[in-house]
């Protein structure tokens, strides 16, 4: 049993005025102990609310529909708030996107380091948990942690303050982190030192990881494999350099073309035609077949399932049934 | 500490003074005449001669600037004038009622304080389940009740149904005075004027938490596995404080003077029906006393809000002590 | 637009910019310090470098937002910082130049359709509608960003955020500027969208020769887009230089440290260069 996270046919609806909006449509993937899963699509897309999901941190209106969450070989689908309470921190942990606001203004940072602490030891003595929060803060690049642990978060620039949250995050020695969009509210300098910060505690700690993102650059940094999701479900998954060298869905195509990377010396950079359909009612059949310019007759009368391209890597297009006309991939890796 | 505490004080004085000026000033241009609260009904037949003396006898004869320089003169000697009604001076006649306000409108403000915050985060606690429906809808109700009729009815069932409470005054006439009197003579004035109060302030204190509950750091705190009666208490009511208590502060006048109708209704001496009668019938010396005293009330509430925040948001004071702050628009 | 005069002349000639914050207790932020730069008429000048930096403050003293404390801002012949000359071309100055934010979804008023937000600066600068009608210019600003009149009867809320961007692109091109000041525009889209929107702006530049300024923190698309970049650091600007030689042979350590941060699509690359990188 080496998958630490396994999600099945996982589907997450909110109950909102306008309708049931499905955000989430039959993902399955799985996680390997120390592996890093980065998840990338457009916003809306779902990506954050699977995340969400798998921590049950989602508020009351979302239900998990169908599908089950088995991590560590438990089955958590039906756990109720109190049991999750017990495996937030030490089993799983979380990183959020804008750090100026996942820390609590009125409390310094050192108490809620060490809050996270007490909640995976919490008979931990005084001295005890003062070391244990400077250790964790020296894990994360933060210098002089004697004085900054006094400190208040808004003491703290951008950088420091997410690396405030990765100590929290990390106090409890979770297996898994999930890293919604952490680097996005950051400057490109900052986002590299905070994405090597990832990688070190990474080599360090082995923290299995699902990296959300929308920035193929971050994704080809820190990322053992890719999942792509658009409109609620993920559309291709793979590794790395397959998902970046050699790509099978339409939408991953457009996504990488319209990388300025991509139209380098051109003069328009590509785009996507349409937009992301909404999630209320879902077009029938594939719902990226309007905006796709290989969209096959079948694309608008039925899903595609995911075909198996190598054991790792999968896509949901019907381009790659058997029946289909062959098209050649119009990115074969960026050549930057 | 020692200087900031002066020119607090300083500031103090300042608004009182602009304070008095401007509600000397709109007293005296509002239409009415204040000699019928001194001499009553006799003002109607009295001759221009004589109305002007009277006008004399009460320094009303002279212009309102004047009157005001002259006024300002004897309250810095501690003389704040006679109240026309009552024919005493007007610390007197305070002095006699403030006692009773205190007891109602402070305790009453506690009770409002204490209960509002306790319903509030019962309300928070169960979002959108039965309690948080049930308290809402019952505050409404409740607050839909005018004061006086909840009052009347309260009368009717507990005074003169059951005979379980008094029915007015602050104690009973002819007996010894004891606190059991009081209390018992306390309870349904005082029911009235915290029912009055309290939902307004508990379903503020419901949203200012679930605002705080919706935020991110929140999220990271369930995220670290901390248990939601901590991030109720530790993170969420602790956040909400500051606005709570500036809310609250600004509150404590309008509680102790708001119980005009409680008042009436139940013929308690109290603060409430002086502020209402002495706007109403020009009794000018009482009126600004009272305005001034509330009006000094609101601003050390205020004062004594904005020390407490500073204790729990360290942002304010770094703000306060001219520190820049991060995030402006560089 | 309006007569095209020839490429090459300065439109914008930013002169020795200052502007310090002040706070309670004498504490003063030097945000921008003596920053000069030009931006000539057809160009996409980009302005790039970390939040705090100080480019916002400079597309604010452009727009008079903020009043700087030293140097000169001069447009058109104009300087604005001077509160006469200011006075005196308030309508040019107001007309031709435009400025976009980062987030359309708070600078655009929710309680607006979409045509009000659009026909606003023309009501209030009381021009003649070329098109007849002030809904029929707000339609055609709107075609001319890529959006059908379908659009001019909803509500910002009921729009992407690409859309929402492209309104407030539609909004500020009603006046027929000559500067559009960009302020992040595409910083919160997704990477799609803001193809489009960068496709928008070479368009706009090429087609009909609107001078940009362009900040952003996202080099790649600098490197796509401006004709020229400078780069900030800490309130100063630390080099100015055409886009492909500063990309190729960036001068400042600062440059190049930027540089060096850009994450490469490439997940080969990328695990060549790590470890080496500062």
């Amino acid at each position: 049993m080496s998958e630490l996270l396994e999600v099945k046919n996982l589907s997450v609806s909110f109950s909102t005025s306008s309708g049931e909006v499905q955000a989430v449509r039959n993902v399955s993937f799985s996680l390997k102990a120390g592996e890093v899963l980065a998840v990338v699509g457009e916003s809306g897309c779902g990506k954050s609310v699977l995340c969400k999901s798998i921590m049950k941190l989602l508020p009351s209106n979302a239900k998990i529909k169908q599908g089950s969450i088995t991590v560590n070989g438990a089955d958590i689908t039906a756990y109720r708030e109190r049991d999750m309470c017990r495996l937030r921190g030490k089993l799983f942990s979380m990183v959020f996107q804008d750090p100026m606001t996942a820390l609590n203004p009125t409390m310094t940072v050192g108490a809620q380091i060490a809050e996270a602490v007490r909640v995976r030891e919490p008979g931990i003595s005084k001295t005890g948990l003062r070391d244990r929060v400077m250790q964790l803060m020296d894990l994360v690049g933060i210098d002089s942690p004697g004085e900054r642990m006094e400190q208040y978060p808004y003491h703290f620039s951008g950088g420091m303050r997410q690396r405030s949250v990765m100590a929290i995050a990390l106090a409890g020695n979770p297996r898994i982190l999930f890293a919604d969009e952490p680097t996005t509210a950051l400057d490109v300098t900052i986002q590299a030192q905070i994405l090597d910060l990832f990688r070190d505690i990474q080599k360090k700690l082995g923290t299995a990881t699902v990296f959300v993102t929308h920035d193929f650059g971050v994704v080809a940094g820190v990322a053992d494999r890719v999942a792509v999701m658009y409109a609620g479900k993920i559309v291709e998954i793979g590794t790395a350099e397959e998902i970046f060298y050699d790509a099978r869905h339409p939408y991953t195509w457009g996504l990488m073309k319209s990388l300025p990377a991509f139209s380098k010396g051109q003069d328009t950079l590509y785009t996507i035609p349409g937009m992301p359909p909404t999630l209320v009612n879902p077009p029938k059949g594939d719902v990226f077949a309007c905006r796709n310019e290989y969209a096959l007759e079948i694309d608008y009368q039925e899903e595609p399932p995911m075909f198996r391209v190598t054991d790792t890597h999968y896509a949901a297009t019907w381009l790659l049934d058997e029946r289909a006309p062959k098209v050649v991939s119009p990115v074969g890796g960026i050549k930057v | 500490m020692v200087k900031t505490a002066g020119r607090k004080f300083l500031e103090l004085l300042l608004s009182i003074f602009f304070l008095s000026v401007i509600i000397f000033y709109i007293a005296r241009l509002t239409p009415g005449d204040p000699l019928i609260s001194y001499y009553g009904e006799r003002v109607e037949k009295m001759s221009p001669e004589e109305r002007e003396r009277a006008e004399e006898r009460l320094g009303l004869n002279s212009s309102v600037s004047n009157q005001y320089l002259r006024w300002l003169a004897d309250a810095f000697h501690g003389e704040f004038g006679i109240s026309y009604k009552y024919k005493m001076d007007v610390t007197e006649v305070i002095g006699e009622r403030i006692g009773n306000t205190f007891i109602l409108g402070g305790i009453g403000f506690l009770f409002i304080f204490g209960g509002s915050l306790l319903l509030g985060i019962l309300c928070a606690w169960y979002e959108d389940r039965l309690p948080d429906h049930m308290i809402c809808k019952m505050g409404t109700a409740v607050s839909c009740i005018p004061e006086f009729w909840l009052s009347l009815i309260l009368i009717l069932i507990f005074a003169v149904n059951l005979r379980w409470l008094p029915s007015s005054g602050a104690y009973t006439i002819g007996i010894k005075r004891s606190a059991a009197d009081r209390i018992l003579h306390l309870i349904l004035p005082m029911t009235v004027v915290v029912a009055g109060h309290l939902w307004y302030y508990a379903y503020m204190i419901r949203n200012l938490i679930l605002e705080e509950v919706r935020t991110d750091y929140v999220l990271l705190a369930k995220a670290k596995g901390l248990k939601k009666r901590r991030i109720m208490f530790r993170h969420c009511l602790r956040n909400t404080f500051p606005s709570y208590l500036s809310i609250m502060a600004v509150s404590v006048p309008h509680i102790l003077g708001g119980t005009y109708i409680v008042e009436t209704v139940f013929s308690y001496p109290g603060l409430g029906t002086l502020i209402y009668e002495s706007a109403r019938y020009k009794d000018y010396n009482l009126l600004m006393f009272l305005s001034l005293m509330s009006g000094a009330l609101v601003i050390l509430c205020n004062m004594a809000a904005q020390v407490l925040n500073e204790r729990i948001d360290p942002r304010i004071k770094s703000e306060n002590m001219g520190k820049a702050p991060e995030g402006i628009g560089l | 637009m309006s007569e095209k005069k020839t490429d090459g002349e300065i439109l914008l000639d930013i002169r020795h910019l200052t502007h310090i914050f002040s706070f309670p207790k004498r504490v003063t932020v030097k945000a921008v310090n003596d920053v000069s730069f030009q931006i000539r008429r057809g160009e996409i000048f980009g302005l790039v470098g970390e939040s705090g930096s100080g480019k916002s403050t400079i597309a604010r003293c452009i727009m008079n937002i903020y009043r700087p404390c030293a140097g000169e801002i001069i447009y058109k012949g104009v300087n604005v910082c001077d509160l006469k000359q200011l006075r005196k071309n308030k309508r040019m100055l107001d007309t031709t130049r435009q400025l976009i934010f980062q987030d359309s979804s708070s600078s655009l008023n929710p309680r607006m359709k979409v045509c009000d937000i659009i026909e606003e600066p023309m009501r209030i600068q009381r021009t003649n509608p070329p098109r007849g009608s002030y809904r029929a210019e707000a339609e055609f600003q709107l075609y001319y960003v890529g959006m059908d009149a379908s659009y001019l009867d909803k509500y910002p809320a009921e729009l992407s955020g690409g859309q929402r961007q492209r309104v407030a692109i539609a909004r500020a091109l009603a006046m027929e500027p000559e500067l559009l000041v960009a302020d992040e525009p595409i910083a919160s889209l997704d990477v799609s969208i803001q193809a489009q929107i960068v496709n928008l702006f070479r368009h706009l530049k090429k087609e009909h020769g609107f001078s940009f300024l362009f900040i952003a923190h996202d080099l790649s698309m600098v490197e796509f887009l401006c004709d020229r970049a400078g780069v900030m650091y800490k309130g100063e600007l630390v080099e100015t230089a055409p886009v492909k030689k500063l990309f190729e042979n960036p001068q400042h350590p600062y440059t190049k440290r930027l540089l060096a941060a850009v994450p490469i699509p490439d997940p080969g690359r990328e695990r060549a260069r790590k470890g080496n990188r500062w």
